[in-house]
C-alpha cells in the first residue's frame, strides 16, 4: 500500500479454513473493526457433505409483497427470499462480524469518506454476466437515482456522492461526509448486487419481474401475489466463510408461498404443505415447540425494541419524575407474557439486546416497581385530592393522550398499559389511528405517548428517533433537544473507530434511559418454525432473513 | 332509445369528473402524509422527508396537484400506487375480475333465493309458508356476513377432519369451487331484502284488476304468475338489484377478507388507510363508472320489462 495514500489499510489477516464443513468455525472479525480477510479459496474450501444434495421445500411467507425489487422495496419480506438470490459486498455473521462477500477485502479512508472494495474476479451473475467494478457502480448509482424512487435502499446510502472505478475489480465509494453505517448497509439485501445487463434491459419498472443476482439460488418463476420459485445456481462457489459448506447449495428448488392469514400458517406447516413457516402466532408456537415433529426458531430482530416514546415537550410528561414513574409503573413482563406468549424478552433500552452496540448497562435501570412510581408521582405533585381515582394537580387531571397504530400488536400493548396506569391513578386516553394519521398526530405534537418498533442492524437508527433535528418534521417523538445526545449521535454516524463508536452509543443509550424518553416494552422476536426434517436452517443478523444455502432435508 | 343511451353515456363524463374531484379533495383533507409513512418504515431522517415529498409531487400547491391529476386522467393515466409500486391500472386489472366474479355469483344466488322465496311467500299469503320464508329473509338481512362465513367454514372443516370428506375449499380463489362459499354467503345476505321486496310487490299486483281478469279467463296459476304478475312486480325489484350489484362491483371487504380472496374492497380499504391517493382515485373511479353503467342497464331493462316505458 502506498504510504502517501490517504487510505489506511488497517490490517489484513488471512484465514485458512481447515476443519470440516459444518464444524468450520472460522475466526470472525471483531464487530465493526476494519480487519479484512481473504475469502476462502476454492482449493481449500471443503466440499459439500455427501448425501445432502437434492430435494425441494416450500417456505411460507406472510405479507403479500408487491414490490420485490431490493433497491426500491422496503419490506422485510422481500429479503426472506432475495437473501438467497443475491450476495452482498460484505457479509455479517449472526454476531455482527464482517466477512468478505463479493468484496474480497475493503478499506476505509482515515476521514471515513471513501470506502475501497477489492472485488472477487470469479463471480458470475445468473444471466452469465461477469461481476466486476462496473457492476458495483451501476447498482449503487441506480439506488440513488431519484427517478427510481427507492423506499429504503437510498436511505441506507446516507450522504453518498459517487462510485469510482479504479480498475476492473476495485471500486471506491465516495461520501460527502463520513458515513460509518455504510459497511452495515453494504451487507444488506437492499444494496444487493444485481446484473447490470438485466437492470439495463428491464428498467426501473420491470426489473422486479426479471431479477438476476449472484446468489446460491436464482429466481426461476415469479407469479405476483402467489408464489416465487428459486432453483439452485450450479456455478455458485463464493459462499461466505461462516456458512456450513462451500460450492453449490444443497436444495434443488425452493418455492415461496404467501399465507397472509395468520390462522392458516400453522395448518399449512402441520399438513406438510410448507416445510418452513414465518411469523407463527405465539400461542401456536408454544404448542408446536412441544411437538417433536417441528422446530420453533425464536429469532431476535435487532434494531429498536418495541418502545413507547414519552413526549417531553408537554405537561405532565415534561417532568422527569413523571416519565420515570411511567417506566417503573409499567409491568413489562406481564405485557410480554400476556401478548407475546413469553417468547420475547423484556426490553430495557432503545435498542434490542442483539443490536450491534447495545449497551447492557441499561438493564438494571428500571424494574417494575409501582410503589416507586407512586412516590415519584407524589413528589412531582400529583395526588388524588378529589378522590375520583385519578391523580390531579392544580385542578388538572393526570391525562395522557396516546396515539396508537393499528399494526404490530400496538393496540393490545396500549390497552394493557391503560390498565396498568389506571392503578397508578393515570388516565390514559388512547386512540387507534390509521398509520399516516398517527404519524401526523405525532408531528403535530398531539401525543404524550406513541409506540414504535423498527428493525436495523446499525445503531445509527437512534438518530432518526432521538436527534433534535428530527423533532419538527421527523420521528423524534420524545421531542427532547439535548446537545450531548445530538453530539454523540452525530459522531456515531461519522466515526469508523469502533471503540469510539461503541462509547458514543453507550452514552446515548444511557442518556435516553436516564432521561426516561421511552418506555421500552419488548425486544422483537420473530417466531419461525420448520419441519424437523429440515436441517441446517439459520437466520442472519437481521433476524428476518434465512440462510437457505446450508439447508438440507434429512429423510 | 339509441339517442337516450348516447346521452346517458355522455353524462358519465361530468359525473366521473365530479366523483374524481370530490375524492381528490376528501383524500387531501385526510390527515397524514405518505412520505412520512415510507420513511418511518425505513428509519429516514427529517431532511429525507422533504426530498421524498418532492419526488412524489406532494409538496406542490393543491391546485397544481389537482391539475396534474386531471391532466393524467384525461390521458387515461391513473398513475402509480405509492406503496404497491405498480400502475394503478395494473392493480385494478388484477383485482376487478375477482370482484366481478364474486358480484355475479353472489347476485345469482341472491336472485335465486330472493325471487323464489318472495314469490312463494306472496302466493301463500298469511300461511306458514309465508312466515317461514319471511323468517329466512329476516335471517338473511340480519345475520352478519362474517358470522355466516365462519359457520360454513367450521362446518366444512369439521366434516373434513372428522370424516375426511372435503366438499369445498374454504379459502382462496381459482376455479368455480372456490367461488361457491363466498357467493352463497354474499347471496344469502342480499336475498333477504330482495325476498321481502318481491313479496310485497307481488302481493300488490296479485290483487290488481288485470290479474282478476286473467283468472276469469281461466289461465293457470303458473301462467298468471310468470306472465302477468311477476312482470309488473319486477320493476322495483330490478331497481334494487341494480343498486346491489353496483355496490358489489366495488368490492366486498368482509367476504374478501374472511375467504382470503383478492378484490377491490380490500384494495380500497388498505389504500385509504395508507393514504395511497392514486390507488384510491383509480378504485373509486372504477366503482363510480360501474355504478353508472349498471344503472343505465337497469333503466333500459325497464323498457324491456314494461313496453309502456319508452325513452325518446
Amino acid at each position: 500500500m502506498n504510504r502517501h495514500s490517504v487510505l489506511a489499510l488497517v490490517s489484513i489477516s488471512i484465514l485458512f479454513v481447515s476443519s470440516l464443513a459444518g464444524c468450520a468455525k472460522p475466526e470472525p472479525q471483531v464487530a465493526g473493526t476494519t480487519v479484512v480477510k481473504e475469502q476462502v479459496s476454492p482449493e481449500t474450501a471443503v466440499t459439500a457433505a455427501a448425501g445432502r444434495q437434492g430435494g425441494e421445500i416450500t417456505y411460507g411467507l406472510t405479507l403479500i409483497v408487491s414490490d420485490i425489487d431490493p433497491h426500491t422495496g422496503s419490506s422485510s419480506e422481500l429479503g426472506i427470499f432475495l437473501t438467497s438470490v443475491y450476495d452482498p459486498l460484505v457479509w455479517r455473521d449472526q454476531e455482527g462480524n464482517y466477512y468478505p462477500g463479493l468484496a474480497k477485502s475493503w478499506e476505509i479512508s482515515e476521514d471515513g469518506r471513501v470506502y475501497t472494495f477489492y472485488l472477487r474476479d470469479d463471480v458470475k451473475f445468473h444471466d452469465g454476466e461477469p461481476f466486476n467494478a462496473e457492476a458495483v457502480k451501476a447498482n449503487l448509482d441506480r439506488i440513488v437515482d431519484p427517478e427510481l424512487q427507492s423506499h429504503k435502499a437510498v436511505y441506507m446510502m446516507g450522504p453518498y456522492d459517487r462510485t469510482e472505478i479504479v480498475d476492473a475489480y476495485t471500486v471506491q465509494v465516495h461520501f460527502e461526509e463520513p458515513y460509518a453505517p455504510f459497511l452495515d448497509s453494504a451487507s444488506q439485501v437492499y444494496l444487493a448486487m444485481a446484473s447490470p445487463k438485466a437492470l439495463e434491459e428491464w428498467g426501473a419498472e420491470h426489473y422486479r419481474e426479471h431479477q438476476a443476482g449472484t446468489g446460491p439460488f436464482a429466481i426461476q418463476e415469479y407469479v405476483p401475489k402467489d408464489h416465487i420459485v428459486l432453483v439452485k445456481n450450479p456455478d455458485y462457489n463464493w459462499a461466505p466463510a461462516f456458512m456450513g459448506h462451500q460450492g453449490p447449495a444443497y436444495l434443488d428448488k425452493i418455492t415461496f408461498r404467501f399465507y397472509p392469514d395468520a390462522a392458516t400458517r400453522v395448518p399449512a406447516l402441520e399438513s406438510g404443505e410448507a416445510q418452513i413457516m414465518g411469523e407463527i402466532p405465539p400461542l401456536e408456537a408454544k404448542r408446536l415447540a412441544s411437538d417433536s415433529r417441528f422446530v420453533i426458531y425464536p429469532t431476535h430482530i435487532p434494531g429498536q425494541s418495541l418502545q413507547v416514546f414519552i413526549n417531553t415537550s408537554r405537561a405532565p410528561t415534561n417532568n422527569l419524575q413523571v416519565r420515570q414513574a411511567l417506566i417503573y409503573g409499567c409491568d413489562r413482563q406481564a405485557i410480554v407474557n400476556g401478548i407475546f406468549g413469553g417468547f420475547s424478552p423484556v426490553a430495557h433500552g432503545p435498542l434490542g439486546r442483539k443490536t450491534p452496540f447495545y449497551n447492557p448497562a441499561v438493564e438494571g435501570m428500571y424494574s417494575y416497581d409501582p410503589e416507586k412510581a407512586r412516590n415519584l408521582l407524589a413528589e412531582a405533585g400529583w395526588t388524588d385530592t378529589n378522590g375520583d381515582g385519578v391523580l390531579d394537580k392544580d385542578g388538572q387531571d393526570f391525562v395522557l393522550d396516546t396515539v396508537l397504530m393499528g399494526w404490530g400488536a400496538m393496540p393490545e400493548v396500549g390497552t394493557a398499559m391503560q390498565g396498568l396506569y389506571r392503578q397508578l391513578g393515570i388516565k390514559m386516553e388512547a386512540q387507534i389511528l390509521a398509520y399516516p394519521a398517527a404519524l401526523e398526530a405525532a408531528r403535530n405534537n398531539a401525543h404524550h405517548l406513541i409506540p414504535m418498533a423498527l428493525s436495523s442492524s446499525d445503531p445509527d437508527i437512534l438518530s432518526s428517533y432521538f436527534h433534535s433535528r428530527n423533532i419538527e418534521s421527523g420521528f423524534s417523538w420524545s421531542r427532547y433537544p439535548d446537545a450531548g445526545l445530538d453530539q454523540w449521535l452525530d459522531k456515531g454516524t461519522r466515526t469508523n473507530d469502533m471503540e469510539k463508536r461503541s462509547e458514543l452509543y453507550d452514552q446515548a443509550q444511557q442518556r435516553i434511559m436516564e432521561q426516561a424518553l421511552i418506555v421500552p416494552i419488548r425486544d422483537y422476536v420473530n417466531l419461525n418454525g420448520d419441519n424437523a426434517k429440515v436441517k441446517g436452517l439459520r437466520y442472519g443478523l437481521q433476524g428476518w432473513f434465512p440462510w437457505l444455502y446450508d439447508v438440507y432435508l434429512k429423510d | 332509445m339509441l339517442r337516450y343511451i348516447q346521452r346517458r353515456l355522455l353524462l358519465m363524463f361530468p359525473l366521473l369528473w365530479g366523483v374524481a374531484t370530490l375524492v381528490f379533495f376528501f383524500m387531501y383533507m385526510l390527515p397524514g402524509d405518505p412520505a412520512s409513512v415510507i420513511l418511518a418504515n425505513s428509519g429516514g431522517k427529517a431532511e429525507s422527508i422533504a426530498r421524498l415529498q418532492e419526488q412524489l409531487g406532494l409538496d406542490d400547491p393543491l391546485p397544481v396537484q389537482y391539475m396534474r391529476f386531471l391532466q393524467n386522467l384525461l390521458q387515461g393515466d391513473l398513475g402509480e400506487s405509492i406503496f404497491l409500486r405498480q400502475p394503478v391500472s395494473q392493480i385494478l386489472w388484477d383485482n376487478v375480475p375477482s370482484s366481478v366474479e364474486l358480484a355475479v355469483g353472489g347476485m345469482a344466488i341472491a336472485i335465486l333465493i330472493g325471487l323464489s322465496t318472495g314469490i312463494l311467500a306472496a302466493l301463500n299469503h298469511h300461511s306458514w309458508i309465508d312466515r317461514a320464508c319471511m323468517v329466512l329473509a329476516i335471517a338473511g338481512v340480519s345475520m352478519p356476513n362474517f358470522w355466516l362465513a365462519l359457520l360454513f367454514m367450521y362446518a366444512i372443516s369439521g366434516l373434513s377432519t372428522r370424516y375426511g370428506v372435503t366438499i369445498l375449499p374454504i379459502t382462496g380463489q381459482g376455479d368455480l369451487k372456490h367461488l361457491i362459499l363466498p357467493a352463497v354467503v354474499l347471496g344469502f345476505a342480499l336475498s333477504g331484502s330482495l325476498a321481502r321486496l318481491v313479496r310485497s310487490s307481488m302481493l300488490e299486483t296479485m290483487y290488481q284488476e288485470h290479474i282478476v281478469t286473467a283468472r276469469a279467463k281461466g289461465l293457470g296459476q303458473w301462467a298468471i304468475v310468470t306472465r302477468h304478475a311477476l312482470r309488473n312486480a319486477l320493476i322495483p325489484v330490478t331497481t334494487m338489484m341494480g343498486l346491489q350489484f353496483g355496490a358489489l362491483l366495488g368490492g366486498t371487504v368482509i367476504v374478501e377478507t374472511v375467504f382470503s380472496r383478492r378484490g377491490l374492497g380490500r384494495t380500497i380499504v388498505d389504500a385509504i388507510l395508507w393514504k395511497d391517493l392514486p390507488l384510491v382515485q383509480g378504485a373509486v373511479l372504477w366503482t363510480a363508472a360501474s355504478y353508472i353503467l349498471v344503472n343505465l342497464v337497469v333503466d333500459i331493462s325497464y323498457a324491456v320489462i314494461d313496453p309502456r316505458i319508452r325513452y325518446g
